[in-house]
């Protein structure tokens, strides 16, 4: 405690300022959305305009409390918020309200709480705890398998309340192993994985004809590639021993997963979910059906033109023509009433704030700090590119809110705390010895 | 060391790539919101107006049709349909569970069909689903719907109730099933039927349109003026149909069909000199024995007419000189075998009608009689006989404006079909076609002294109080024959009321003329033979009263499935009772009470009705005692007793066509114009009959012709 300065000194205002301009761009943009003649007060609290600023209110205070807590309390009782959350989240599996299909809330009067949002930060303060105890080491099969098991036990939990786009946010937090030393070559796999999955979708359908009246479909023809490129693998590095294993589990595993394609296509994805990412490749057309909300958003957006239409002059979303547009298709909005400008500003404010945090992360001096920070660009970075790649058919509408900006007040308090939680340990920086 | 600054460095690379990822992932974005909003920026702006602006068609409201006098026949009511967006935002468990036992109890109450639990469980039921667009009832009226405001729930409204209603019209007949059909109606993909379909153009009138622009919550809001094209409102039509005699008709032809178990009948009654149809009945009986309008018999059957066609063939040989009514013809004994045909009398177990006069032959309907008749006239020119009863406009419809007429068949000797027999078939009323209300277009010719004119249903069209259009009656033939032949057929017409086939319908008080018809029926539909039996169709056509007629009339009863067939005793009951309805109810039938009677035999003075002041200092000058009911009538009738005069209070309501008759000419026109009526008169004196019947709605600028005494 040699140097005691005033926290106010020692925060990232700059961070703060961003979240600010985020949360407000939001709230307007919330109000443009679902602005109704009836009730023309932006401050209208029977509304959902009026009842974010509620959520805005209770967020600064929220911020203020976070900032007055010393920082060693995140560390120490990582694991116990941790516990509490999964408790949390087993729980409203069993007594939950069901809202469009996902039992992920609890009803409290009135009022509903996702405890789902709340799960990110406390399984980012879990991660960090774990990977910043000393002699714990990425290498160790141990730790990648005690990490992953912190990483996808609430993720499971909050698959079964039936939320798949909340779930999959978890699968951020691999970059965050990948950066605290998880070989690359697992990311590697995963996205060779990905890549034959979605090769393997595309072309399961097609019929290949070669000379010779030669016709081979699709995925046999996934298969010979593969066979070829592993084949080639092997010649070219023959003189390493272990290569040959290398070739045949590239061979038996890609054949294997581009096999598996039907199958988990039909028997483990729900029909909506497939149905949603055969539109999003371009597979089907289903304007109305499954292709809708991206159909509609992209109307919205593109009819804004560079400069918009100007604030609440939107019709496509003020209109109901968007589902969710003051949550999940919140960018609608902002594409449709202030144009590709507008969307630029939200774009590069967005980005700024993950750079910042970035570099915010490696000046920490804490192990702890710095994973979680880490975590914490992670998951914003998930939810940005996911939302608004939602929102342009950049990506399969999978639900999730953008930060900041969508309507909900478990969403927008999961996130303030996520980011505060930060700052706060980034502002006592200089006490870590 | 240098393994830990190997690691140092791979963890800011590999932060450099996560840098790199996220300053990727923002290009991306960029470039494809790029892409979106200024490459096919364009194209997506038109798919935004096609989405939200519309131009939207404002429906018109469809005209009434009335009856003459005035009495409401087809309308149209706004008729609502009721949904509950039942997951409304605003509408949350806490307000539904509060309101719904009461909502459920209170649509029990008002629609009376199901039990309140039966409405809880389907609301309860639909929220849970999520229903959005919940049906709760169809075809709820005006009165239902302002109900449903103030019910539970539902008195929230459209956001925060999730109550929605769709107003659709619907035409509604508020006599129903009186004259139905051919009032008709005008469905989507249908053929329009009746008047509704006749007068389309006129009742519809032209729908509006105005730019809609949808706007928050789904609803469409007009956007500007200066698109906007107001809908013009559909012209009320005033049919002929009079609603009273439509009744009678109606009831009539009811009752005789159930006494028969008929399978159909018509009744039409027209308007001698106008064509107007004061009534047209049709019914048809339904599998379960009961019968209703369901189809315009009258005017869509083209049948074989059988006796009633007795007339026309009468009149070419009467008008073409080959006959006269005292002629006499050989019926012999009632059998008449023609090649390989036999022809009967309906007497013929009684042994014939031997020798009688034309006049009889019609009289009787003796079929060999008319047979003879039409052979010794045409035998060698039956083509002759075909073009003569062509002139008389028999084998052309009549072209009436409403739609669906049967046509008529009046066959050329050239056809394939015409045989040797054919012309004796023909002179009774087999071999050629012709609808009821063909075959009383002709009979109300020769009532009009040879004019033939086009039946009318409608009289004319207006526009609030004011006439668009008076349609007038269309003359088909100014003559159909001479005036000598008709008069002769009127004598013959008369003569079966008197000592022929219908003395049944004889009467003191007024004479009916006209021709019975049991016609064997030769419908493709079910042949000759129906119920095994064979088939008939019993027809009385005429007109009254007989030596001034006002009225023609028809009726068809086809198939009677008891043992009566006969035109005179299953048709002719429903024309006397009709008729005698008709006489009772128009005064102007009635033979004028002649006012030199009373100036014979009275001492008092003649007086024409009038103004009571005016009457009341004229009779108190002359010092004649006057009774008056009323203290001080505007408007009085006098009437004449031995020693005194009785003045009675005469009423005249605005809007309506005053009663005139009994006035002089001052006062009547005084009145009459007052009431916005041009008055025409012909005679001098006191007002005998108006054409306008007193009590009708006055429309400004209709012509009254008043007749004098």
């Amino acid at each position: 405690m040699r140097n005691s300065p005033s926290i106010f000194n020692n925060i990232d205002w700059f961070s703060i300022l961003l979240y600010l301009i985020l949360v407000f761009a939001g709230w307007l943009n919330i109000y443009a959305a679902v602005y109704n003649e009836e009730f023309k007060s932006i401050f209208d609290a029977s509304q959902q305009y009026g009842k974010q600023l509620i959520w805005i209110g209770t967020s600064v205070g929220l911020v203020i409390i976070l900032l007055f807590i010393d920082e060693r309390f995140f560390n120490t009782f990582a694991y116990v918020i941790y516990g509490i959350i999964i408790s949390l989240l087993v729980l409203v599996i069993v007594i939950g309200a069901e809202t469009k299909g996902a039992t992920s809330w609890f009803e409290v009067g009135g009022f509903k709480i996702q405890p789902s949002e709340f799960a990110k930060f406390a399984t980012s303060l879990a991660v960090a705890k774990y990977l910043s105890t000393m002699n714990v080491k990425m290498s160790d099969l141990k730790t990648k398998a005690i990490a992953l098991t912190i990483i996808f036990l609430p993720s499971l939990l909050i698959l079964a309340q039936n939320d798949t786009g909340s779930a999959l946010v978890y699968g951020a937090f691999i970059l965050v192993l990948y950066r605290e030393g998880l070989s690359g070559n697992i990311l590697l796999i995963g996205v060779s994985a990905a890549f034959l999955f979605v090769m393997a979708l595309i072309m399961r359908n097609e019929i290949f004809h070669f000379p010779f009246k030669i016709e081979i479909d699709g995925t046999l023809l996934l298969i010979i590639s593969l066979g070829l490129f592993s084949t080639a693998l092997w010649y070219f590095n023959r003189k390493s021993k272990q290569i040959i294993y290398i070739s045949i589990a590239i061979l038996v595993g890609g054949a294997g997963l581009i096999k598996s394609v039907d199958y988990i296509f039909n028997n483990v994805l729900e029909p909506h979910q497939s149905k949603r990412i055969n539109v999003m490749l371009g597979l089907e057309s289903d304007p109305k059906g499954a292709g809708y909300n991206v159909n509609q958003s992209l109307i919205a957006i593109g009819s804004g033109g560079i400069a918009g239409k100007g604030f609440l002059e939107g019709t496509q979303t003020k209109y109901n023509f968007v589902p969710e547009q003051s949550t999940d298709f919140i960018f609608c909005t902002i594409g449709e009433e202030w144009g590709f400008l507008g969307a630029l500003v939200i774009i590069i404010l967005f980005v700024t704030l993950l750079l910042r945090i970035m570099y915010l992360t490696t000046r920490q001096r804490s192990d702890f700090a710095r994973i979680y920070g880490y975590g914490v660009a992670c998951i914003l970075f998930f939810h940005f590119a996911i939302n608004i790649g939602m929102t342009i058919g950049l990506a399969p509408v999978i639900g999730i809110p953008l930060p900041f900006f969508s309507y909900g007040g478990s969403s927008l308090w999961g996130f303030t705390i996520l980011l505060f939680i930060f700052l706060k340990l980034d502002s006592d920086r200089m006490k870590v010895l | 060391m240098t393994s830990e600054k190997d690691i140092q460095k791979d963890i800011k690379w590999r932060a450099y790539l996560v840098y790199f990822a996220i300053c990727l992932f923002g290009l991306v974005i960029i470039g494809k919101a790029l892409t979106i909003q200024i490459v096919e920026g364009a194209e997506l702006k038109k798919k935004v107006e096609s989405l939200t602006l519309v131009d939207k068609s404002i429906e018109a409201v469809r005209g009434n049709i009335y009856a003459s006098d005035g009495s409401l026949l087809a309308t149209s009511i706004p008729i609502y349909e009721i949904r509950m967006d039942l997951n409304t935002e605003a509408l949350t468990d806490e307000i539904f569970n509060a309101g719904i036992d009461s909502l459920s109890y209170q649509l029990s109450h008002l629609f009376k069909d199901r039990s309140p639990s039966s409405w809880k469980q389907e609301l309860v039921r639909a929220r849970a689903k999520g229903a959005r667009y919940h049906l709760i009832k169809r075809n709820v009226r005006y009165t239902e719907l302002k109900q449903m405001k103030t019910f539970a729930i539902m008195r929230r409204g459209r956001y925060k109730g999730g109550f929605l209603t769709i107003q659709k019209n619907k035409r509604e007949l508020p006599f129903q099933v009186l004259a139905a059909r051919t009032i008709g109606y005008e469905k989507d993909g249908v053929t329009p039927v009746g008047l509704e379909g006749a007068y389309s153009k006129e009742l519809s009138g032209i729908n509006g349109q105005r730019l809609m622009q949808k706007i928050a919550g789904g609803v469409w809001m007009p956007v500007g003026d200066e698109n906007e094209t107001e809908p013009l409102d559909g012209y009320d039509v005033y049919s002929t149909i009079d609603i009273n005699i439509q009744d009678v008709a109606e009831s009539a032809l009811l009752k005789q069909l159930v006494k028969q178990q008929a399978d159909h009948g018509c009744v039409v009654l027209m308007e001698v000199q106008t064509g107007n149809i004061k009534a047209i009945a049709n019914l048809k009986r339904n599998a379960n024995g009961n019968y209703y309008e369901g189809y315009n018999y009258a005017i869509g059957e083209s049948t074989e007419p059988g006796s009633t066609f007795k007339l026309p063939a009468l009149i070419a040989a009467i008008e073409d000189g080959y006959v006269d009514l005292d002629d006499i013809v050989d019926c012999g004994n009632g059998k008449l075998n023609l090649y390989d045909r036999t022809m009967y009398d309906s007497n013929y177990d009684e042994g014939g009608w031997g020798k009688i006069s034309v006049k009889r032959v019609f009289e009787v309907s003796s079929n060999i009689g008319m047979a003879k008749i039409i052979r010794g006239a045409y035998s060698k020119n039956p083509q002759k006989f075909v073009d003569h009863l062509k002139s008389m406009s028999l084998a052309e419809p009549l072209g009436i404006s409403i739609a669906g007429e049967g046509s008529p068949n009046i066959k050329n000797t050239d056809n394939n079909s015409w045989s040797g027999i054919t012309l004796e078939w023909m002179a009774h009323g087999y071999e050629v076609l012709q609808t009821p209300l063909q075959i009383l277009t002709y009979y109300n010719a020769v009532a009009n002294n040879g004019k033939m004119v086009r039946p009318k249903f409608a009289d004319k069209i207006t526009k609030g109080r004011s006439i668009v259009r008076e349609i007038e009656t269309q003359v088909i033939n100014p003559a159909i024959c001479s005036k000598s032949t008709i008069d002769k057929v009127k004598q013959a017409l008369e003569g079966v009321i008197e000592n022929g086939t219908a003395r049944n319908l004889g009467n003191a008080n007024y004479k009916i003329a006209g021709k019975t018809g049991t016609a064997q029926i030769a419908n493709e539909s079910y042949g000759y033979k129906y119920e095994s039996k064979v088939s008939h169709q019993a027809s009385f056509v005429g007109y009254f009263p007989a030596e001034d007629p006002k009225y023609s009339c028809i009726v068809v009863v086809n198939a009677p499935s008891r043992n009566v067939y006969y035109g005179n005793l299953v048709a002719g009951p429903i024309f006397k009772e009709v008729a005698d309805k008709v006489y009772a109810n128009s005064l102007e039938i009635h033979k004028p009470l002649g006012p030199q009677k009373f100036l014979a035999a009275s001492a008092i003075p003649y007086s024409k009705s009038g103004y009571g002041e005016d009457v009341k200092r004229v009779f108190q000058t002359m010092g004649v005692e006057m009774k008056t009911a009323a203290a001080n009538p505007e408007w009085v009738t006098t009437s004449t007793q031995e020693k005194s005069v009785t003045l009675e209070s005469r009423k005249v309501i605005e809007n309506l066509v005053p009663n005139v008759k009994g006035m002089g000419v001052m006062d009547a026109v005084y009145l009459l114009e007052n009431a916005g009526l041009k008055v025409r008169f012909v005679g001098r004196g006191a007002v005998k009959s108006q054409s306008i019947q007193a009590g009708t709605r006055a429309h400004k600028g209709s012509v009254i012709v008043l007749e004098l005494t």
